[in-house]
């Protein structure tokens, strides 16, 4: 089917004002934040989708699908536009992006059963803001939490600067609805948990738009106790020493909402006002009061335990002026873009890695060995540092943080910088046997470690894709890997 | 005794004299001999009339009729630069408009080159302003001797002198000797010396004015070079932040009266720049952001008020001599920079301090005042 | 159209990091860049050939043979051809010495024009251009901001230097030295990816004093007239961070404050 008749088709299927083919727009829809450089030169190398459309109701998404279904045409779906790896970039000429922009309404919100409905368009911050009225919070605060929009959220297996006490988006959906390539409806009801064959939940969790499209979700609500919250700030030796702190207080069973540890060019950007160049590791406990006081005193004995490791205790006013200071908007996401316009930088990339708790350290150090022994353009870089940020009782999360001048046309960035230092830490990082992806989603810029990140049991990946989107029309080149796509990876 | 010749400030002709003090300093107690060489013509102001109208324009051929220039000066007139000279130095000489235009690299290198052979000095000293940075350097190949650039001191150091400049843009600072039987040259950085002889006293700091001889210089040049000055345009006042000496910037802490800063700044003599807060809000325009997305800015002065000093923002003050931050939170980050945190609101500390500063200048009109 | 750009590989001194504690510059394992002028002076001559197919640029640089990396770099970009003149003997030699060394290649060279920067941004004396203009008994301008592409062929060239309050467009026959500063903003391109590894070594020429017949009393730190004797840092004391209130004692600090360095004076 041509490209015209695609365009008056689905505007028969659904309603002019809701198909949008305006160029900017299109040109924007390209790529996400991975090629944020590229495209704010106006330098994009990837084709531009037919149209975005926006569905005001399921039905309309599951007519939507079977459409491009039918047709072979290649959908993109997308919420809040926080994508950092690829997830959203297009590589197909015939592409829909399906906005769920018009899902925009907070359903339900039940504080007695601590659960509330969603649909996929609602931004995490208005869904927030609402359970504030209530005395109660979500639990999940990414940075992109002003942005980011729950079907992106459940998407891409989120995760909150919180999480090492509420846990990541998996821990949080109860139910969920999304609709499939063959247009079939599913809705998975809101229990408080069953044993009820494998949890199919986690078909859509984490999906990344590969094997549905996410409509609706249920998300639990907590308590929140803001008067309680309590922050502890201290400098340490070395990376390593701060992850020994963080393993202590995990695993003697004490759950803070926020344990970090932050390399010293890392914790430059943040506090350069107080971590007089070393390593900061800081801690913030909240929830009810005997509990945090508990917590407290859990983190200051892990730190007592490890005092070797630590110079010396700050001010935990500044933690919590930091705290007070954490999200992005869409104004930082917008400043950033006019720079990028303007001068040969932006604010640098982040891989982001996970691992037990003895192989943090070594990733961490081998990677940094790497770079700047291996790594050509390493005099380049004005930042290469990382960060521990969300803790498990079995391990932690590796945020590698980099930035550097840009000294090559536009075009060339991606060669020349990005792509060739998240391949040393992907490899390092695949090497240890640690996963090279935490919470970002694979995307497609990571799609060529696909098999290697899940090995023999990539082959539950493969069936699953070939069982609901046999076509592959869904999301092309995302988690799996595409030949034909091997042109964008280099 | 030793002969020095100074050439003039092109820019500013009273600074010329400042000079003397490089040579002060380089002869110590030994009295000298101090020569000043001027162009008649130069150092009068480049621009009459408004920004569109070209003034000064060479007609073609190269010569000039002094008489249809506007920067054309007469002896003894207001813009006579031996006059502004006389008091402070033994001798002026005054190349006179036909001889060269003030522009004529060739042509007053050659007189400087054929007055080295007639009074054989032992330094010549050039301010380095943009001409004298061109001039000093091809006199010093014609005449064989070493040059130093850009001196911001002289120390007496056993028994010799020192010549220091800056080196690194600033970095680094270098002591330099010269070697070698031509006369000792220096380009002298505009703005450091200052004659303390002023209105008095000669080279050699002793008191009483010297007389000061003026000698006409008319002997006809050979060769001018082809330059020739087609326009002058006055430069329009500039916006740009990174050109401003002084900032006042102000963040989330000034967002209901933004407005308020340009006063301070006008006391200062400075411009308004903003953080991303402000012009979020469309209270002030891109252009005036300071920040890693912005603009990145080396004033003398920043004075940062409310702002919070994200790293974004702190990565776009380069090299600042001096940050005052006003602040509620004395613990915001950006106090950890700042040589005086003033804890309290924002807005009342530039209320206050636009104040003092301008009660301060009214004092200062009423003194100069009442002297004259 | 022949041009030639007189050069200089510099250290990146944007990135001297400062040690506080003994009071030196930070010089190990400093990036060596094409000064930022001398980049606008290249990029304003291939902006020239842009327009002129028939315009050849050459790019000139006296240095070690450490410089040969970023000249290949100039080699991948539209220039025609490099020289290196490069040379032990030359080592320490000041700018008179540098000037002649450069001005005797130069004059084996067929040119209508020299361009250059104004500045260095290591020794910033800006002495080279007018030196070599000297050597080779040509004109010389420093600071040019603006040329007029218009006004621009083998006689002649129209161009503007921009001085504090004014802006100046002159007229210079040529051949002549002109030099260009940053504030032209010319820029030079970036080599493309898949030329970062492009062989330009045809275009490459490395002179060394073999061909230039200097005798070794008139070069390297012997020849030079000016000698530096010792560098040494300014004292950057750490900031003093005195706190003070918006009362009348801490408008007045404040006050004192800007007097004392100089920001109240008319």
């Amino acid at each position: 089917m041509n490209s015209e008749t695609i365009l008056n088709e689905v505007r028969k299927l659904l309603s002019p004002e809701q198909v949008n083919t305006d160029r900017e727009t299109l040109y924007d829809a390209s790529a996400d934040r991975y090629k944020k450089y590229a495209k704010a030169r106006g330098v994009l190398d990837v084709p531009m989708p037919l149209a975005i459309v926006y569905p005001n109701s399921t039905e309309e998404v599951s007519r939507l699908l079977q459409f491009c279904n039918e047709h072979r045409i290649n959908v993109i779906p997308r919420a809040g536009k926080t994508a950092t790896e690829g997830g959203l970039e297009n590589w197909k000429q015939q592409t829909l992006v399906i906005d769920a922009l018009n899902l925009n309404k907070i359903i339900k919100v039940d504080t007695y059963n601590m659960q509330a409905t969603v649909q996929a368009g609602v931004a995490l911050q208005d869904l927030e803001d609402e359970l504030r009225k209530e005395g109660c919070t979500t639990g999940h605060s990414p940075q992109s939490k002003p942005v980011a929009k729950l079907g992106g959220l459940v998407a891409t297996r989120s995760i909150g600067q919180l999480s090492t006490l509420y846990g990541g988006i998996e821990d949080m959906v109860v139910g969920l609805e999304c609709v499939f390539p063959d247009g079939h409806i599913s809705r998975i009801k809101n229990v408080s948990r069953r044993s009820g064959g494998p949890d199919i939940r986690h078909i859509a969790i984490g999906n990344e738009g590969t094997l549905c499209y996410i409509t609706e979700v249920t998300v639990k609500c907590f308590k929140f106790y803001p008067e309680n919250n309590r922050f502890y700030g201290y400098l340490v030796k070395d990376v390593e020493a701060g992850i020994k702190v963080l393993r202590e207080v995990m695993v003697n069973g004490f759950r803070p909402s926020v344990a970090r540890t932050y390399s010293e060019e890392d914790a430059a950007q943040h506090f350069y006002h107080f971590h007089k160049n070393k390593c900061v590791l800081l801690f913030m406990a909240e929830g009810p009061e005997g509990i945090v006081e508990a917590t407290g005193r859990g983190i200051e004995a892990a730190a007592e335990k490890f005092k070797d490791g630590i110079i010396e205790q700050v001010d935990s006013k500044y933690i919590e002026d930091w705290f007070n200071n954490l999200n992005w908007s869409q104004q930082d996401i917008d400043d950033e873009f006019e720079g990028m316009k303007e001068h040969d930088s932006h604010a640098g990339f982040t891989t982001e890695i996970s691992a037990d708790w003895e192989t943090i350290p070594k990733i961490y150090n081998s990677v940094m060995q790497r770079v700047r022994e291996e790594y050509p353009r390493a005099h380049e870089l004005t930042m290469l540092g990382g960060h521990s940020s969300h803790s498990y009782i079995n391990g932690t999360n590796m945020y590698f943080v980099y930035n550097y001048d840009i000294h090559c046309a536009p075009e060339d960035e991606m060669r020349v910088y990005h792509h060739p230092l998240q391949k040393l830490i992907v490899e390092e990082t695949l090497k240890f046997g640690g996963s090279m992806c935490h919470h970002h989603g694979i995307g497609k810029f990571r799609s060529e470690w696909t098999r290697d990140e899940h090995g023999s049991a990539y082959y539950m990946l493969e069936k699953l894709k070939a069982a609901f989107d046999p076509n592959g029309i869904m999301n092309f080149g995302t988690i799996f890997l595409q030949e034909e796509g091997r042109k964008y990876l280099t | 005794m030793k002969r020095t010749l100074i050439f003039q400030d092109t820019e500013q002709i009273e600074r010329t004299a400042d000079l003397l003090a490089v040579a002060g300093k380089m002869y110590g107690e030994e009295p000298f001999e101090s020569y000043a060489l001027v162009i008649d013509g130069a150092g009068a102001p480049a621009v009459a009339g408004n920004a569109d109208t070209p003034t000064s324009c060479d007609s073609p051929g190269g010569l000039n009729n002094p008489a249809s220039s506007a920067s054309a000066s007469s002896p003894g007139g207001p813009n006579d630069p031996a006059e502004a000279l006389s008091g402070f130095f033994q001798h002026v000489i005054r190349v006179a408009r036909h001889v060269a235009e003030p522009h004529d690299q060739l042509g007053i290198c050659a007189i400087l080159a054929e007055l080295q052979q007639e009074y054989q000095f032992d330094s010549i000293l050039v301010p380095a302003t943009p001409f004298g940075r061109m001039i000093a350097p091809r006199l010093a190949k014609r005449l064989h001797t070493g040059l130093v650039a850009d001196i911001t001191d002289i120390r007496r150091q056993n028994g010799g002198v020192e010549i220091i400049r800056p080196a690194y843009s600033g970095r680094l600072m270098a002591a330099i000797a010269t070697r070698g039987s031509g006369p000792v040259m220096m380009s002298v950085r505009p703005g450091v010396f200052t004659y303390s002889g002023r209105g008095g006293g000669d080279g050699a700091g002793n008191a009483g004015s010297p007389e000061t001889e003026v000698r006409e210089y008319t002997t006809p040049v050979e060769s001018h070079g082809s330059l020739r000055r087609l326009a002058v345009k006055e430069k329009q006042i500039s916006y740009d932040i990174r050109e401003s000496e002084v900032l006042i910037s102000g963040g989330g802490g000034v967002l209901r009266n933004f407005s308020g800063l340009q006063r301070l700044a006008d006391a200062l003599q400075g411009r308004v720049s903003a953080s991303r807060k402000i012009v979020d809000r469309g209270i002030a325009p891109r252009s005036i952001q300071v920040g890693q997305s912005g603009r990145s800015v080396s004033p003398r002065l920043y004075i940062a008020l409310g702002i919070n000093g994200a790293i974004q923002h702190v990565e776009g003050m380069k090299n600042i001599e001096s940050i005052i931050s006003v602040n509620t939170n004395r613990n915001a980050p950006i106090c950890s920079l700042s040589d005086i945190v003033v804890e309290g609101d924002a807005m009342e500390f530039v209320d206050k301090l636009t104040e003092r500063i301008e009660a301060f200048r009214s004092d200062a009109h009423a003194e100069q005042g009442a002297q004259q | 159209m022949k041009i030639i750009c007189v050069v200089k590989i510099v250290p990146d001194v944007d990135s001297f990091a400062y040690d506080y504690e003994n009071n030196t510059l930070i010089r190990e394992n400093i990036r060596m860049i094409l000064n930022p002028d001398d980049a606008c002076a290249l990029a304003c001559a291939l902006k020239v050939k842009a327009a002129q197919p028939d315009c050849t640029v050459e790019v000139v640089t006296m240095g070690p043979p450490s410089v040969r990396p970023h000249v290949e770099d100039l080699l991948r970009l539209d220039t025609d051809r490099g020289t290196i003149i490069s040379d032990p003997a030359y080592r320490g030699s000041d700018t008179y010495v540098t000037s002649r060394i450069l001005a005797r290649y130069l004059s084996t060279r067929p040119f209508d024009l020299l361009l250059t920067g104004s500045h260095a941004l290591d020794g910033d004396t800006s002495h080279i251009p007018a030196q070599i203009a000297e050597e080779l008994g040509l004109e010389q301008m420093s600071g040019i901001t603006a040329v007029d592409f218009e006004h621009f062929d083998r006689q002649r060239a129209v161009f503007e230097v921009e001085y504090e309050n004014s802006v100046v467009t002159y007229e210079m026959g040529l051949p002549a030295v002109l030099s260009l500063d940053r504030e032209s903003g010319y820029q030079l391109p970036y080599v493309k990816y898949e030329d970062f590894q492009k062989d330009v070594s045809g275009k490459l020429t490395i002179i060394d004093n073999g061909e230039l017949g200097f005798a070794a009393g008139e070069v390297g730190s012997e020849g030079s007239l000016t000698q530096v004797v010792r560098t040494y840092t300014q004292n950057f004391a750490t900031r003093d961070r005195t706190l003070v209130q918006p009362d009348e004692k801490g408008i007045e600090r404040v006050f004192n404050y800007l007097l004392e360095k100089g920001f109240l004076t008319k």
